[in-house]
């Protein structure tokens, strides 16, 4: 089985507070760490799955500049075979479908069986990448994957959509397809140290939009559908209330605010 | 000796849950009648189960977490400071012309830990009180990478050394002084080139002391007992100093543990314990450690480690004892009585 998996650098941010950069389009970065995308760690780990159990190869794909190298190791590491990285000043601005253009580009050349990538992107939460994959590469898709089972003549994939309430949708899909995954599907093993120092000796090849047979015009804010014009932090209304004092205030107020409204 | 049917029976070995029982007190070391150390070979067992990546998901988030942002507490380096708010403590300049005598190791724990930063501010008070010229790394700090190694992440653990090494010597300062005895241990005997003296912070105050630095004026009226932490005591000698410390205290009534110094009993924190889920069902050593002090009559049961107080701490509450007993830093107390 040969497979691609797309994987994202991502801002942390369950732990740190998020300020709007002087932009107003993007975020300070300063003080962030960096890592893989959850979802993406997830499809990383479900590729080498698959590999080990019945062989194959994984590819491993990112659009980034050099600092994505660090988690395309990590996916190296982990199992897999090769590694492509897409960086072009033309990407700037890019929505989930102008990104998807320049995937499909570089996947379009491959001999591939399956397409993984994580179900939805930490950082701008669109689960449009993935889908719209799909679609350009002219192959059926299933989104919020939480099961794969390869069928016994490799042909055929069976696998589980999440629904909502924990509800399991079964299909059964012919190969090529993309699968977008959702984290839970697995346990992804650890990328030891050894290991990332040892996947820096595979080459990473660096590929321009043009390099992809792409024009500058089909991605950046030109070659997208949506286009980006301020974060802003959410309003106060007028029904908001924020409670001050110290932990032990706040939690009391906002007991005694649930009581009164008939909330516990 | 070493074939495939050897590498097949480690791997068997290295893949049964008890590896990662061991909480690399050193007991079997210390007691070990031919110099052995056999707490390594768990170790080296673990190191096969992380190259392989076939970790814990708790150990392999605490062990990312170390790569990616220096701590294992999963939280930014741009909160590694966050603790010495308020305080107007000094941060050091690398290369700086001026000597500064000491510089303060803080690591993660007690760097992160909303129960064990006290721990630190008190570090801060009592070094004030004594006059001491000291100063921190600030957020360029990073996790000594003692747990690391004890993870079996030698790679890990090699970088720890490394990057550690050069940042700390590019520091002119006359000593380093570690809070935790984790720290100390692994800049003491595992660290490679390090050119300042290192000393954990109960010799410092124990010098401090003598020499009539730091005065205690203020009295203490608890009975008192001390728990040897494993890498303290068993593992470099450290059993006088915290001892001095906590009876030069002022209406200290201090009363030892039937298992101290060498044969003290470990309190399960070390080894990479504080991110391992064990499989084991037998009571925690930390529990029978508390009930031990209060069948002594303790009302304290003082530390030097920052493991140690969180391990001991959870047993009081889960005994129903905190309100009966203390477990306390001795930093803790000593800036009660400054």
């Amino acid at each position: 089985m040969n497979m691609v998996v797309c994987v994202k650098r991502v801002p942390d941010t369950a732990e740190s507070e998020v300020h709007i950069d002087s932009t107003g389009k993007g975020i300070e970065t300063g003080k962030l760490s960096f890592r893989m995308n959850d979802a993406d760690n997830y499809a990383v780990e479900e590729a080498i799955l698959i590999k080990e159990k019945i062989g194959g190869t994984v590819n491993v794909i990112s659009i980034g500049d050099e600092k994505s190298d660090e988690q395309i190791r990590m996916a190296l590491a982990k199992g897999g075979d090769e590694a492509i990285r897409i960086t072009d000043p033309a990407l700037a601005g890019s929505d989930g479908f102008a990104l998807a253009k320049a995937l499909a580009a570089a996947i379009k050349g491959m001999e591939y069986d399956l397409v993984l990538t994580g179900a939805l992107a930490d950082d701008d939460g669109c689960a449009v990448v993935g889908v719209a994959l799909a679609e350009l590469l002219g192959v059926p898709h299933a989104a919020y994957v939480k099961k794969v089972e390869v069928l016994e003549d490799g042909k055929k994939i069976k696998v589980g959509r999440e629904l909502e309430g924990g509800l399991m949708e079964f299909l059964e899909m012919e190969l090529p397809a993309v699968l977008t995954i959702q984290t839970g599907i697995n346990e992804p093993r650890y990328a030891s140290f050894k290991g990332i120092k040892a996947a820096a000796k595979k080459e990473i090849a660096v590929k321009s939009v043009a390099d992809l047979g792409l024009d500058p015009s089909e991605v950046g804010e030109a070659g997208s559908w949506a286009v980006l014009e301020s974060f802003t932090y959410p309003v106060v209304g007028e029904k908001a209330e924020i409670l001050e004092g110290d932990p032990a205030e706040t939690a009391a107020k906002l007991a005694a605010i649930l009581k009164e409204k008939g909330l516990v | 000796m070493y074939d495939t049917v050897n590498q097949d029976l480690l791997e068997e070995l290295s893949a049964k849950p008890e590896i990662w029982d061991c909480t690399t007190c050193w007991t079997c070391a210390a007691r070990c009648p031919k110099g052995l150390e056999p707490m390594e070979v768990l170790v080296g067992l673990r190191s096969i189960q992380v190259e392989e990546g076939k970790v814990q998901p708790t150990v392999r988030d605490a062990l990312q977490s170390i790569f990616q942002d220096g701590n294992p507490w999963g939280v930014p380096r741009a909160k590694r400071y966050d603790w010495a708010e308020g305080l107007d403590v000094k941060i050091l300049e690398p290369e700086a012309e001026e000597k500064t005598d000491v510089l303060v190791f803080v690591c993660c724990t007690d760097a992160y830990d909303t129960r064990v930063v006290k721990v630190t501010q008190a570090l801060v008070k009592v070094l004030r009180a004594a006059g001491v010229d000291f100063g921190f790394i600030g957020e360029d700090e990073s996790c000594c990478g003692s747990e690391v190694r004890r993870l079996g992440e030698e790679g890990l653990f090699e970088m720890c050394d490394e990057e550690n090494v050069e940042m700390l010597n590019s520091f002119n300062v006359e000593r380093i002084v570690t809070i935790s005895p984790h720290c100390y241990n692994a800049m003491k005997k595992e660290y490679h080139g390090l050119k300042h003296p290192v000393l954990h912070y109960t010799q410092l105050l124990d010098q401090l002391i003598g020499e009539g630095k730091l005065k205690l004026s203020g009295n203490y009226e608890k009975v008192v007992t001390y728990h040897d932490p494993c890498y303290l005591g068993k593992q470099n000698d450290i059993y006088e100093e915290p001892r001095r410390i906590l009876t030069s205290i002022p209406g200290v009534d201090f009363r030892e543990f039937d298992r101290c110094r060498e044969r003290s009993l470990c309190c399960e924190g070390g080894g990479g314990k504080m991110w391992v889920e064990s499989e084991s069902t037998e009571e925690r050593l930390a529990e029978v450690r508390v009930r031990d002090a209060r069948e002594m009559g303790a009302q304290v049961i003082a530390v030097a480690c920052p493991f140690c107080l969180l391990t001991l701490e959870d047993a009081t509450k889960v005994q129903g004892l905190e309100e009966e007993m203390q477990v306390m830093d001795i930093l803790e107390i000593l800036s009660e009585v400054l």
